[in-house]
């Protein structure tokens, strides 16, 4: 990534490990925003994306002296961002929590009221806060993947870089990840359509 | 299992990072496969909901930092060490007398302005220390180990621990000092109350004198007649 003919990522890395510290400086600038913006879709609202950003960004700090150059920077620094949302995942898991939703999915409780509520339709109206809700009730391995191909723009070359995985991989987290969006939009009343046929790669 | 082998090029048409061959490919098998045509358009419909994922105005980014995080809590912990231990080499003397807290100054104006130089060499000298500690962090070619960055932290921590300690000081000791003013200024002011109730008691007590003077003056000449 440059801009306006400027030095490139990996220029600007070089700099840094010559001893330009405000090459580092630069690259925040360029990533600072986009990384905390995929850092609050993957990890929803209930976390500071900004306090995770900036652990994301000391952590790069602190190891782009060993970063090696046949990488992209964009590459390792998503990864860095994602290391650190599973980190916090995983101690979000040892706090065990049950949505509503899935409670009312399994049968355990039914809503008392036939019909939405009120609050349902003002939610409803609400596209962008019920394509957030959609894309939290993906699996993490699935929303990463709609994260960084939806709005991160990542190719699917980059993305498979990023996760250390095959590209058919990621293809297949990210088909399956589009059918259950569909599904759950569909029932939100966002469409009507048949759902995506299965994917056996 | 034919419509399986497109999946993979739909995906790639889909976000448009299909080659021309992999597209006419894509848009032949489309034209004899409804099943995979409906796919392709409900795929670019979740597509578009998808767009509608506005970012909430809350998630800003931060103002970029115009100093690495390293330099700026050293730099504030340098400023703070340097004020904590002005007041100590200014000659300031923070004794607990029984009661209260007690700030003075122990040297004359004269002594202050040679320990005042002192003051400015040993700030200097706090500041080139930590500056070469840090160095390794501002050019990581050289290889840092973590315990360093740890070690350097705790260091840090524990200089803003003893600078908060003396600010705590100095506060209770401006506050001691306010409240025997405010001590002295009770006592006044007492005193004051104290006089003018006095005052008026005497005041008071003529005008009793006064007044029985006059009424037995009266009750004498009532008898007269």
């Amino acid at each position: 990534m440059s801009k306006a003919g400027g030095p490139t990522d990996e220029e600007l890395v070089e700099d840094f490990q010559g001893g330009d510290p405000r090459a580092f400086d630069i690259l925040v600038s360029r990533w600072d925003r986009k990384i905390q913006g995929a850092i609050y879709r993957i990890m929803g609202p209930e976390e500071d994306a900004r306090d995770l950003c900036q652990e994301t960004l000391l952590k790069a700090y602190r190891a782009l002296g060993t970063f090696k150059k046949e990488a992209r920077f964009s590459s390792w620094l998503y990864q860095i961002a994602l290391n650190v949302c599973r980190d916090r995942l995983r101690r979000r898991k040892s706090r065990p929590q049950v949505s509503l939703d899935e409670l009312m999915e399994v049968g355990e409780i039914a809503p008392a009221v036939r019909g939405p509520s009120p609050l349902d339709l003002v939610e409803a109206s609400d596209l962008s806060r019920t394509v957030a809700a959609a894309v939290e009730s993906l699996s993490p391995e699935q929303r990463e993947v709609v994260v960084l191909k939806e709005y991160q723009g990542l190719t699917f070359l980059e993305i498979a870089q990023v996760l250390d995985v095959p590209i058919s991989t990621v293809k297949t987290r990210l088909y399956r990840g589009l059918g259950q969006l569909r599904q759950r939009l569909e029932r939100q009343g966002i469409r009507a359509a048949a759902p995506l046929p299965a994917w056996t790669p | 299992m034919e419509c399986e082998g497109f999946r993979e090029d739909q995906l790639d048409v889909l976000y448009g990072e299909a080659d021309a061959a992999t597209t006419r490919r894509v848009e032949e098998h489309h034209e004899v496969c409804a099943s995979c045509r409906d796919e392709m358009a409900a795929l670019r419909r979740v597509r578009r909901d998808l767009a509608a994922w506005e970012l909430p105005k809350a998630v800003v980014p931060r103002p970029v930092p115009s100093r690495r995080p390293w330099m700026g809590l050293a730099a504030a912990a340098a400023l703070l060490v340097a004020g904590g231990a002005g007041l100590v080499l200014s000659g300031a003397e923070v004794r607990r007398d029984p009661g209260a807290l007690t700030l003075r100054w122990r040297r004359a104006d004269a002594d202050l302005q040679a320990l005042l130089a002192r003051q400015e060499e040993r700030h200097r000298a706090d500041m080139a220390a930590l500056r070469a500690e840090l160095l390794p962090v501002a050019h990581p070619s050289t290889t840092r180990p973590a315990t360093a960055d740890e070690a350097l932290l705790r260091r840090a921590q524990q200089l803003v621990r003893e600078s908060e300690a003396r600010q705590d000081a100095r506060w209770s000791a401006q506050l001691a000092a306010f409240g025997d003013r405010q001590e002295t200024q009770r006592r006044y002011d007492l005193a004051r109350v104290s006089a003018g109730l006095s005052y008026l008691e005497g005041k008071t007590g003529q005008d009793v004198v006064r007044t029985t003077e006059l009424m037995g003056y009266v009750l004498q000449a009532s008898q007269k007649k």
